[in-house]
């Protein structure tokens, strides 16, 4: 069967490993567990009438205390590049860790993830600046991984876009 | 036991497992297999030696890519996987991490599982990350006041473009003069207001940024003795009132440098608050004497009364502590002395406080001199000064423009559209107004103009983003029309923000007559020294005899005095205002409901604007509430805070159509139709 490597990407606490659980298992929980390290798991998507296990590296947040091997991004087929909608801080982050990821695996599909939809009313990333990333070229996709929203599709439409390069 | 084995042995009970790479993604154990490695690779055979390791982990199938490169470079230093989670036949998450190292030649691959230190590695990572998480929140929390501020310092302000504007109309009529000199003299106490209301931000907002751009500002050092004389003319009276004298001490060494590091605003309000507190204890019939002493590397300047002293149990330092108020709390809220502390002590100065031998007290502080290259005049700063000394001839009010010109006022609120453009009619000027930036772009589509006056704030589209799609749009043509940016905080930020959206200059409000024909009729080029010269007070203040609207004054008594007692004016603003709170009241409903943050913002914004002009303390400050909200985005509570709202609207409701009665609405509106029909 069709593989492709996707990479969790971003700050620590944004909700990359509560994605992932959602997205695998179906599972939330409230209290925040910061990942140590990487954890890999797989799950079989269908996309376009196809197929695809979905090969998740679930890699650390990045901060002061952890920084990440760029070899984990070895082979990557797309990425989703995670941001806590409510930490302005964490888009900033994310899009200088991309600056880095472009320069080692290159351009591959890759969504910005608006995550923690559920609480809206505490975001301060506001549709202005959504609007300019847009522009900028990004997808963005709100989703919430403590009620779902949008998490299915968010790694649906990363397979089919790999599936298109 | 051999020494082999033992090594080994110790090895495994430390959680590592050994193995040598044969090649082709082929290992063979060294020494015994662990349980746990054999259950997370599903190693069955207990007598194999050599196993696929990594066909069950994507991770260490990565890793050994890495180890490989190590393995056949030269290095001496062992590579590391960094740490991974795997899970085990059963489930459960062992972590691990890898190392690739060379002994002998061999290829050696280690695995070592971490079980044993990972809940303790895991606590301290949660506990730093905890940490990091509640420190952005304090931040965020910071943030939030700051904006509360800024809407607070610009609510103070905008009043203030008013009572401005008309003393600057009065200005312009011939007054006889004791009336001339009563206009002169509320010009100068609406000027001291709004230094001070600048005062209050950049105190308190932000102290860090604060500190950093003072220090930076640029402005000369402040001359110590001349802030003293400064202060006595301006408290001279209060002092008469209460029938004590007040005198400077010239020192003994009048030649003296006596320029201090730190500001000249904030400096006088340490004069003013020193004053103040003095003035409270000192006694009818006796003298208070300021003065000040050089001593070498720093200027000292002291404050002596002749009262009571300082209080006997209490000591001096306390004095100057947060909250502090006297025995007697004859004092305000106890942040007067306090400000004087945190402010001296930012500039590396000292304070205190004594009892005189020969009675009295003693209040002094003591900074450390300027260095003599911060406050050297090079010819460049005097062209500066004499370019936009605010009493130079050319913006002088009854001196006619070199040229007429043809200026669009972008402004929300109608009594300050009304007044700036007054003001620039009379001038003899073409005034067009807008409302609102969409406005504004529309009249610009319609009609040719030379200059742009644009309030910062406004509902639809602001001042920012107007001036954005202004310029882009002259990308087109190559022309430049000059903007000039309005803002009720004008602070080093805000200029920044006018500047960087593309403005080329800005008037801080309230609008100065002076700095206002300034800005609109200078070259381009002189434009940006209109905003850089904001805060200097044209003349020395005089003391206060102004007195602060009270907060249940009611609606028809303020607005007889923000209005001069014009009826048909305040009728006007009057039917303006009720005629349009309704439809802004409902824009906040509906962003409230919609959860739309800025939309509440700009509603509560607007409602706040037009509702300040009848004085309403009680509404201004929950629609300033709102607008917080709206632009903290943060909006859980705005619910009960619209209905609070509502009901204090719903409150003075009354009182203002008793200003302008319903069946003035209806007669006017009849003739209204009457004449309709008549066309």
């Amino acid at each position: 069967m069709l593989q492709k490597k996707i990479c969790m990407l971003g700050s620590f606490s944004v909700g990359k490993t509560s994605l992932v659980r959602r997205f695998v298992e179906s599972i939330f929980s409230d209290a925040y567990q910061t990942s140590i390290g990487v954890k890999v798991d797989k799950k079989v998507v269908r996309v376009n009438n196809q197929d695809v296990t979905l090969v998740l590296w679930d890699i650390h947040g990045e901060d002061v205390y952890q920084k990440i091997h760029m070899s984990y991004l070895r082979g990557m087929s797309g990425y989703l590049l995670v941001i806590d909608g409510t930490r302005r801080q964490t888009l900033e982050d994310a899009l200088a860790l991309n600056q880095r990821v472009i320069q080692e695996a290159g351009k591959v599909p890759a969504i910005l993830v608006l995550n923690k939809s559920d609480l809206v009313d505490k975001w301060e990333i506001d549709s202005a600046r959504e609007s300019e990333l847009a522009v900028a070229g990004w997808t963005i996709l709100r989703t919430s991984a403590k009620t779902g929203a949008s998490v299915e599709q968010v790694f649906s439409q990363l397979a089919a876009a790999t599936l298109a390069e | 036991m051999s020494s082999h084995s033992i090594v080994e042995s110790f090895l495994t009970s430390q959680g590592y497992a050994l193995f040598e790479s044969l090649g082709k993604s082929e290992f063979l154990i060294i020494g015994a297999c662990p349980a746990w490695c054999r259950d997370i690779f599903e190693l069955q055979s207990r007598t194999t030696k050599r196993f696929r390791l990594a066909d069950n982990s994507p991770f260490l199938e990565n890793f050994l890519v890495d180890a490989e490169n190590y393995w056949n470079s030269k290095s001496e230093r062992s590579v590391s996987s960094g740490n991974w989670i795997e899970r085990d036949k059963s489930g459960r998450e062992i972590p691990l991490e890898a190392f690739a190292l060379s002994l002998d030649k061999r290829k050696i691959l280690i695995l070592r599982n971490l079980s044993a230190h990972f809940a303790e590695q895991q606590q301290w990572f949660q506990t730093a990350r905890d940490s990091l998480l509640a420190h952005e929140q304090l931040l965020s929390e910071i943030q939030k006041k700051e904006i509360l501020l800024h809407c607070i310092v610009h609510d103070l302000s905008q009043p203030l473009t008013a009572i401005s504007g008309c003393f600057n109309l009065l200005r312009l009529e011939n007054l006889p003069p004791p009336a001339g000199k009563y206009v002169e003299a509320g010009q100068r106490e609406s000027q001291r207001q709004e230094l001070m209301i600048r005062g209050i931000l950049s105190a308190f907002s932000g102290d860090l940024i604060a500190q950093q751009s003072s220090d930076k500002s640029g402005a000369p050092p402040p001359d110590l003795a001349v802030c003293a004389q400064q202060a006595i003319e301006e408290f001279s009276s209060a002092f008469k009132d209460k029938g004590v004298s007040l005198r400077f001490t010239p020192p003994p060494n009048a030649t003296s440098d006596w320029h201090v590091v730190g500001d000249a605003p904030r400096l006088d309000r340490i004069f003013g608050n020193l004053l103040e507190n003095t003035l409270r204890y000192s006694p009818a019939n006796s003298t208070v004497t300021i003065g000040v002493e050089d001593q070498g590397e720093s200027v000292l300047a002291f404050v002596d009364d002749e009262g009571p002293g300082l209080p006997p149990d209490l000591p001096p330092a306390q004095l100057f502590a947060l909250f502090s108020k006297g025995k007697s709390h004859s004092g305000k809220a106890g942040l007067g002395l306090y400000f004087c502390k945190i402010t001296v002590e930012r500039w590396g100065g000292t304070i205190g406080a004594e009892t005189r031998a020969q009675g009295g007290a003693r209040f002094w502080f003591r900074l450390p001199r300027a260095s003599e290259k911060s406050y050297e005049r090079t010819p460049a700063d005097k062209h500066e000064d004499s370019a936009t000394t605010v009493a130079s001839p050319p913006t002088s009010p009854r001196n006619q423009p070199s040229k007429t010109l043809r200026i669009l006022v972008t402004e929300d609120t109608e009594i300050n559209r009304e007044l700036v453009s007054e003001l620039l009619t009379r001038r003899g000027h073409s005034v067009t107004t807008a409302a609102d930036g969409i406005e504004a772009l529309a009249a610009l589509e319609r009609n040719s103009f030379d200059v742009v006056l644009m309030d910062e704030e406004m509902p639809r589209m602001n001042g920012l983003d107007a001036t954005r799609a202004i310029r882009k749009m002259e990308t087109a043509t190559g022309r430049h029309l000059r903007i000039v940016g309005f803002t009720g905080n004008a602070t080093d930020e805000d200029a920044r923000r006018c500047l960087n959206a593309g403005m080329d200059a800005f008037v801080a409000k309230p609008v100065r007559m002076d700095k206002l024909y300034q800005a609109v009729e200078s070259q381009p080029e002189a434009l940006q020294q209109v905003s850089q010269t904001q805060s200097v007070p044209d003349t020395p203040v005089p003391a206060s005899t102004n007195q602060p609207a009270a907060e249940d004054e009611s609606v028809a008594a303020h607005l007889h005095r923000a209005t001069g007692g014009n009826k048909t004016l305040q009728r006007s603003l009057v039917k303006t205002f009720l005629t349009d709170a309704p439809k802004t009241l409902s824009r906040i409903r509906r962003a409230i409901a919609k959860k739309d943050a800025q939309k509440l913002a700009g509603a509560a914004h607007a409602f706040k604007g037009s509702i300040a002009i009848f004085g309403a303390a009680k509404a201004v400050s929950m629609a300033r509430g709102l607008e917080a909200m709206g632009r903290s985005g943060h909006l859980f509570n705005a619910g009960p805070q619209f209905r609070a709202l509502e009901s204090e609207f719903t409150r003075i409701r009354p009182e203002l159509l008793a200003i302008y009665p319903p069946q003035k609405h209806k007669s006017k509106a009849k003739r209204k139709a009457k004449s309709r029909r008549a066309r």
